[in-house]
Formats: C-alpha cells, sequence, structure tokens
C-alpha cells in the first residue's frame, strides 16, 4: 500500500487553477520531495491532502483511505508542519503542545515526554508563551506538534524557513531518525539544495501540472556545474572534449566549462592537471528549471 | 472534550466582563426605579392616553410603571440588546476565529473533523450564553425584589429571562450560520452584528407604529417583548416555535455550510 | 499623502454602506412622521397632565416635542449609535492595525514617522466621516422637507444633525485611545460594539432621570435636543468638555503609540 496516492487531483480556486490532474504516487517509508516555484501548486496540494479545502475534481487516498471520506481517521498518522505557523497566543508552548497531543489516539504520557525530548534537542524554552517566541521558535514548537506523536506520514510544507543552519541540521537528522523508524516524508520546498540533501524521489510541479518526477539521483547527474580552473600552464584543448562538457572556453592559464555527466569522469580530467585554484559552482535553480522548461516545450 | 476547554478558558475573563456589565446595568437601571415608585398611579393613566408612537419615545408604552416588575420590563429592551451583542459576537467570533487567526492549519490538520470542532464550539458558547442569562437572572431578581418592597417578582422575573434565553440562542445561531458561511472571517462579525441591529431598529419601527405590525415576525426582539411577556403572563408558543426552528436550522446551516466550504488561510 | 490616499480607497466601500444605511434609518424613521403627529394638540394637553417633576426628568418639553426638530432629534439619536460605531470602528481600526497587524512591519519600516503615519490616518478617517454626514444631511433635509407640514428652520435642522458628527469624533477619538491601550485588538467590532452601546445605555437610563451628571459621562448626552431648539446653538460647555476630551485622548494616543514597541506580525 502507498503512503499517498493521488489520482487526476485538480482544484480551481474560482477559475483561476491551483492544480491540474496532479498524479502522484508516494510509497511507504521513502522521503518524497515536491519541488516548484512559488504558486506552483505545492501548497495546494498538500492542503487539499489534508482536507484544508476540497478537491474539484479528482481523488486521493493516504495509507489507502480516501482524504474526502476518512479525514480524521487518516490524520491520526499524519504529522503536519505548514509554511506559516500560527497558534493561538495566549498559551504557552508546553500548554499548546499538550493540546495538539490531546488530539491524537496515543498514550499522552508517550507524546509528552517526546516533545519534551524534542525541545531539548531543538533548545526551545517550553515555558515561554506563544506571543513571546520569535519566528524561528515557533517554527520549532511546528516542529515538535508535527513530531511528537509519531506519525507515519510526516508533510512538510517549506519547513526552513526561519530555522537557523543549526537547528536546520538537527531538524532533518530528525527526519532522517523518523525515516529509520519507518515514517514516510512528504517534503515541500523550492530549496533545492535541501531536497537533494534529504530526499530520494523528488516531484517538480509548474503551473500546476507534474512535469517531472524523477530520483535524486538522476537529478543531480543531470545537473550541470560550471568549472572554472586556473593552471600553471594550459594543456591542449582535446583533452576536455569529453562527454557532457559544453561551453568551452580557455586562455593560457584558465579554462573554463559547462559539464553535465558523471562528476568523475571530469575529476579524472582534473586529477592530472596542474592546478593551482578550482572553482565549481552548483547551478541555481533557475537553471535546473530552465533546463526542465527547455526539455519540456521541446518534447 | 479538549476543544471545548480550551473555548472555555479563552473566553474565561470576557465573560467575567460581560456578566459584571450586565449586573451594573441592571442594578443602576433599578435604581433609578425609585423616581417612579414616589409618583404613584396617576403617571399609568395619564400614559396610556398618549399615542402610542410618543410612549415608543419614551421606550415605556403600556409598563406599569409604579411596579418594579414594570419597569424591569422597560429596562429588558436594553439588556437584551446587550445579551444580542454578546451572543453574536461570541457566535461569529467562535467559528470565524480559527481563519482569522489563521490557527486553522493547525487544528483542522488535526485527526479531527470540522463537525466535531463546531460541536465543541457551540457547546462552549452555549455555556457562555447560559452562564449570561444566569447571571442577568439573579441580580434582576435581586435588585428588583430590592426594590419593590417586598412584592413577588420571581416568576415575572423568570418569564422575561427564558425569553432571554431564546434571543441569545437566536443570534448566538445565526451569527455561528453567518461565519460558517462567509469566507473573510473578518467580516464575519461585522454581517452578523449588523443583521442583529437592524432586527432592534425594526422591532423601535414595530413598537412605533401599528402599520407596520406585520413586521414583528422579522425581528427576534418583538418574539420576547418584556410588555407582552408580562401582559400575558406566558410565552407566545408561535414564537417559541419559530425560535427553535431558527436556532436548529442555523445550527445545521453552520453544520453544512462549514463542513462543504474551503477554509481561508 | 500616499498613506492618506490609500487608506481613503480603503475605506472606499464600507463608506458607501454607512451612508447608505444611515441613509435608511433616517428616512424609514421619518416615514412614520405623521403617526407621530397624530393630534398633536390632544396629546400635548395629556402631557401637562404630568406632574412637573416628572415632565422634567424625561426631558419633555411641550413647546419642542412635537415639531419636526423634536422628532428628528429623538430619531437622531438612533443614526448616532450607528454612526458612533462607524466611527469608532475606525479609530480603533487606524492604531490597531499599525500596532500588530500585518501591515506594520512594512509601514513603520519606511522612512516616515508613525506619527505622520497615524496622521495621515487619522486625515482619511476624518474626510470618511465628512463624507458620511454630508451624504446623511442631504438625504435627512430631503426627508424632512417631503414629510414636514409646516416649513422649518433649516439653522435649526443643521445644528441639530452637526451633533451627529460632534459625537462620532469623540468616539474617533475614544477607538483611537481603546487601540494603543488594548494589547491585541483581533476584531474592532468586538472592541467598539460594547462600548458604543453601554455608553447610550448609560445615556438612555440617566436620561429618565437626573440630567446634568449624566450629560458629562455619556456623549450621547452632550448635545440636548430641547436646547438647541429653543436657543438655536449648542451648549458652549459642552463644546469644551468635548474639544477638551478629544484633545487629551488624542494626544494620549499619540504619545502612548509613539513610545510603543511594535509586535512583529509574526
Amino acid at each position: 500500500m502507498n503512503a499517498i496516492e493521488t489520482t487526476k487531483l485538480t482544484k480551481y480556486y474560482g477559475k483561476s487553477r491551483g492544480i491540474v490532474d496532479v498524479d502522484l504516487t508516494v510509497e511507504q517509508g521513502e522521503i518524497f520531495g515536491f519541488i516548484g516555484p512559488n504558486g506552483a501548486g505545492k501548497s495546494t496540494t498538500i492542503r487539499t491532502l489534508l482536507g484544508l479545502i476540497h478537491p474539484t475534481s479528482g481523488s486521493a487516498t493516504i495509507f489507502g483511505k480516501d482524504i474526502t471520506k476518512d479525514g480524521p481517521r487518516i490524520r491520526e498518522d499524519v504529522g503536519y508542519l505548514p509554511s506559516e505557523v500560527f497558534y493561538y497566543d495566549d498559551m504557552r508552548a508546553i500548554d499548546l503542545l499538550k493540546y495538539s497531543a490531546s488530539f491524537y489516539k496515543k498514550d499522552p504520557k508517550t507524546i509528552e515526554k517526546r516533545i519534551r525530548d524534542l525541545a531539548e534537542l531543538l533548545d526551545l524554552d517550553l515555558k515561554k508563551k506563544i506571543d513571546d517566541l520569535s519566528y524561528g521558535n515557533k517554527k520549532k514548537v511546528g516542529i515538535i506538534q508535527g513530531l511528537a506523536h509519531e506519525p507515519k506520514l510526516i508533510i512538510l510544507d517549506e519547513p526552513t524557513g526561519g530555522l537557523d543552519p543549526l537547528i536546520q541540521q538537527q531538524f532533518f537528522n530528525l527526519l532522517r531518525e523518523e525515516n529509520a523508524k519507518g515514517a514516510t516524508i512528504l517534503f515541500s520546498s523550492h530549496i533545492l539544495s535541501e531536497v537533494q540533501r534529504l530526499c530520494d524521489r523528488v516531484a517538480i510541479i509548474k503551473d500546476g501540472t507534474i512535469i517531472k518526477v524523477e530520483q535524486i539521483k538522476t537529478l543531480l547527474e543531470n545537473s550541470t556545474k560550471r568549472f572554472t580552473l586556473e593552471m600553471v600552464t594550459a594543456p591542449d584543448a582535446s583533452r576536455f572534449k569529453i562527454e557532457g562538457v559544453s561551453d568551452f572556453q580557455m586562455t593560457a592559464r584558465s579554462a573554463s566549462f559547462l559539464f553535465r555527466g558523471r562528476i568523475n569522469d571530469v575529476t579524472r580530467i582534473l586529477a592530472e592537471l596542474d592546478l593551482t585554484d578550482l572553482l565549481v559552482e552548483e547551478p541555481d535553480l533557475e537553471e535546473i528549471f530552465l533546463h526542465y522548461y527547455e526539455k519540456d516545450d521541446s518534447q | 472534550m479538549n476543544v471545548y476547554l480550551r473555548e472555555m478558558k479563552a473566553h474565561r475573563i470576557g465573560l467575567m466582563w460581560w456578566c459584571l456589565g450586565m449586573i451594573a446595568l441592571v442594578s443602576s437601571g433599578m435604581a433609578k426605579y425609585a423616581a417612579y415608585e414616589t409618583a404613584g398611579g396617576s403617571i399609568t393613566a395619564i400614559f396610556d392616553a398618549l399615542p402610542k408612537a410618543v410612549l415608543v419615545v419614551f421606550g415605556m408604552q403600556g409598563f406599569d410603571l409604579t411596579k418594579a416588575s414594570g419597569f424591569f420590563g422597560v429596562l429588558f429592551l436594553y439588556i437584551a440588546v446587550m445579551a444580542a451583542i454578546h451572543a453574536a459576537l461570541l457566535g461569529a467570533g467562535l467559528i470565524s476565529k480559527e481563519e482569522r487567526d489563521r490557527t486553522s492549519e493547525f487544528l483542522y490538520a488535526k485527526p479531527i473533523s470540522r463537525g466535531t470542532a463546531l460541536t465543541a464550539k457551540f457547546l462552549a458558547g452555549l455555556t457562555n450564553v447560559v452562564v449570561l442569562n444566569i447571571a442577568t437572572a439573579l441580580s434582576s431578581v435581586y435588585f428588583v425584589d430590592y426594590f419593590s418592597k417586598g412584592a413577588p417578582v420571581g416568576n415575572e422575573i423568570t418569564l422575561l429571562m427564558v425569553g432571554l434565553l431564546f434571543l441569545q440562542l437566536i443570534f448566538f445561531s445565526m451569527s455561528a450560520l453567518v461565519a460558517g458561511v462567509v469566507k473573510r472571517p473578518k467580516a464575519a462579525p461585522s454581517i452578523a452584528t449588523s443583521i442583529m441591529f437592524l432586527t432592534f431598529l425594526i422591532a423601535y419601527l414595530v413598537n412605533m407604529s401599528e402599520k407596520l405590525d406585520f413586521l414583528k415576525y422579522v425581528t427576534p426582539f418583538k418574539y420576547f417583548d418584556a410588555l407582552t411577556l408580562l401582559t400575558d403572563g406566558k410565552l407566545d408558543p408561535l414564537y417559541v416555535g419559530m425560535s427553535v426552528l431558527i436556532v436548529a436550522s442555523s445550527v445545521v446551516g453552520t453544520y453544512r455550510f462549514y463542513n462543504a466550504r474551503d477554509l481561508t488561510v | 499623502m500616499n498613506v492618506f490616499l490609500r487608506e481613503l480607497t480603503a475605506y472606499r466601500k464600507s463608506t458607501i454602506i454607512w451612508a447608505a444605511s444611515l441613509s435608511g434609518i433616517i428616512l424609514i424613521f421619518m416615514a412614520l412622521y405623521p403617526a407621530f403627529t397624530t393630534d398633536i394638540t390632544a396629546t400635548k394637553h395629556i402631557l401637562s397632565q404630568l406632574p412637573v417633576a416628572l415632565r422634567t426628568a424625561l426631558n419633555i418639553s411641550l413647546a419642542n416635542f412635537f415639531t419636526l426638530y423634536g422628532f428628528f432629534g429623538y430619531l437622531l439619536g438612533f443614526a448616532m449609535l450607528a454612526a458612533s460605531i462607524q466611527a469608532m470602528n475606525l479609530g480603533v481600526g487606524i492604531i490597531a492595525k499599525e500596532v500588530s497587524g500585518k501591515t506594520a512591519d512594512f509601514l513603520l519600516s519606511k522612512p516616515i514617522s508613525r506619527a505622520t503615519v497615524v496622521t495621515s490616518k487619522l486625515a482619511a478617517v476624518l474626510v470618511t466621516l465628512l463624507v458620511t454626514n454630508v451624504v446623511f444631511w442631504t438625504v435627512s433635509y430631503f426627508a424632512a422637507m417631503a414629510v414636514s407640514k409646516e416649513p422649518f428652520e433649516a439653522g435649526t435642522f443643521f445644528l441639530l444633525l452637526s451633533t451627529l458628527l460632534l459625537v462620532q469624533l469623540i468616539f474617533l477619538a475614544l477607538g483611537t485611545l481603546f487601540a494603543v491601550l488594548l494589547p491585541k485588538v483581533k476584531s474592532v467590532v468586538s472592541v467598539s460594539l460594547p462600548t458604543v452601546f453601554t455608553f447610550y445605555i448609560i445615556g438612555a437610563i440617566g436620561d429618565v432621570l437626573e440630567n446634568d451628571s449624566v450629560r458629562y459621562v455619556s456623549p450621547f448626552r452632550f448635545y440636548d435636543t430641547n436646547y438647541i431648539i429653543t436657543n438655536v446653538s449648542l451648549e458652549g460647555r459642552y463644546l469644551a468638555v468635548e474639544a477638551a476630551l478629544i484633545v487629551v485622548t488624542v494626544t494620549l494616543a499619540y504619545v502612548i503609540y509613539l513610545k510603543k514597541d511594535v509586535r512583529s506580525s509574526t
């Protein structure tokens, strides 16, 4: 049984499209990434899965249960961290988390222990009032309320906004731990590097439709990197003419090119050179999407 | 239920202030009664002779102002209006607050159906309304009795308070319905209270002119009109039936509409 | 100037609704004027039999009560109630939004002082109230022309109408003060409605007996219909009280607001 399965899931807000004919399958136990530019439909898809908005047409199941009919039952096993967190200001963090725990059938004492463990790990003062928390700290509350009941499916919508790099690391470690225990993770983001770090497979969504679903490995292979070299003496240009190299330029002491393919092919060449400096630049998101838009348009 | 308890806690302080306000209203209102008492019975005859419209201006058509309970009847309209405001703001607020404060993504992503949450909210609202009613009732009985020098007033006050409860429930449920239907959470309390205010105005108009008597079915303030209740000594079954109908359909409607629409984010 | 214009356009829709509603109230009530004036002579005779003390208490002036002014003055009370809600809504709204609304971070990080922001918004609100009043006054005047059997003094009439704006200004000022004092206003209506109604009820109950002390407490009692009709002017004393009240309230609101920490919207 798949964790999530959507069939032609469609949502229109009046006349404007939210998502159109989205077919997604997320297998149990995988970490599935969901990337796309702002406004592509990531949040719409997630909100529809959670029952916060109703689909215009199409259907979806989570752990085999229909999202329209079995909402509350499904959400017993789901943990959700939204992109923007708002909680009841008059409550203290611990009160809110206990309130959150009270909705689940799991033993409250177990959940409370997990709350405290997580709070310690993320360095969150549980006694503070929600109102007095910084945005990042509110996000931590969000993480805890999403994970404390050890859900089988964790849905994250742009979760790392507002978190400092250290906490981000801990957060990702947490997610990996949960995944190791068998939890499925749906991770939506527009930050490619994060998705790369964490996910097994990824779906790319643009203008409301899924463009591609791919293994991360393949995505990485297909991503272009820019190499800029400084050398003692330049070798013959033909050395660089391997498959995957493009936009090659060379001067007396430097060279630069774009490369797409298996990194080892390039490093093998570079190892034989007399380098004084080497710069390898990651593609930015625009380059990636440009790539996919091109591919899409040409097909 | 957790949602019920949470709502009760959140409304704690507000409810206390409203109860205090009601008590203040009743006590200060009845304190004015003293002047009327001294004037004696001749007033009633005089007032009875005036055209209806004129009496409405003073808000005292038909009441026997020499009796404490009669005076209370005049006061009742103000009590009813304040209770209606409370009920309307409560009903609209309870339902729309999750979307207004954007906590809907927290609450409704929990393993709870919207219906269950609504039920808890309705119950919390009901509790608040009843508490306000009891506070009003107790202070009314106390102060009217205090000023009426021993004449029994319990029955009349009780009757009015039951009428008040119906009134509160009508506005509470109607306002909840408004919030259930309307997508913009900030607009809900404004719309709900506007409706309430409109019915209040219509009640005044009905009082002023016989020609507009047919409008009395449109405004809940006339279902439980103090003068009528004090004169008849009982509730009109037609109005009670209408109230039950309004409350029931509003509640059902709230569930229907709130479940069916998208939650505003 | 930009803040002023933006606020003005933002209030457009609600201003139209308020102006229409207030006009509606007046039209409906004025239509009842004929019913009110049936057999004035007989009514006056009956009322003259009431003990003087009671008549004073009830504020029944035999001379003024059954004129158009008297009637209008009475129903103006209703319109005033509604209009005060509009004014207080606006007053609370000005500050509440800039204290902890999502736009607070945006607006207050611009090269503009807080005082300028508030002043611009206040100006926009004043224009809004003025527009509403112009509509209201016009409608009232024509309604009065239509139902009144005798000619009436426009001067007295407009003086009565001016009390609406005057009371609105008080509640506007009060609204701004409330907004700076309350930590978080989630629903403007839940602040203004109970407040306005409370003052109205205080005024109404206090009105029934013991005129003077209550008159200082409730804005609705500042301007007495009978006095205006008889003297064709407003009582200077209360104008002064109002002016002082507004100056103090608004100044206090400014001072507190300028010192306040602005909560972030998250």
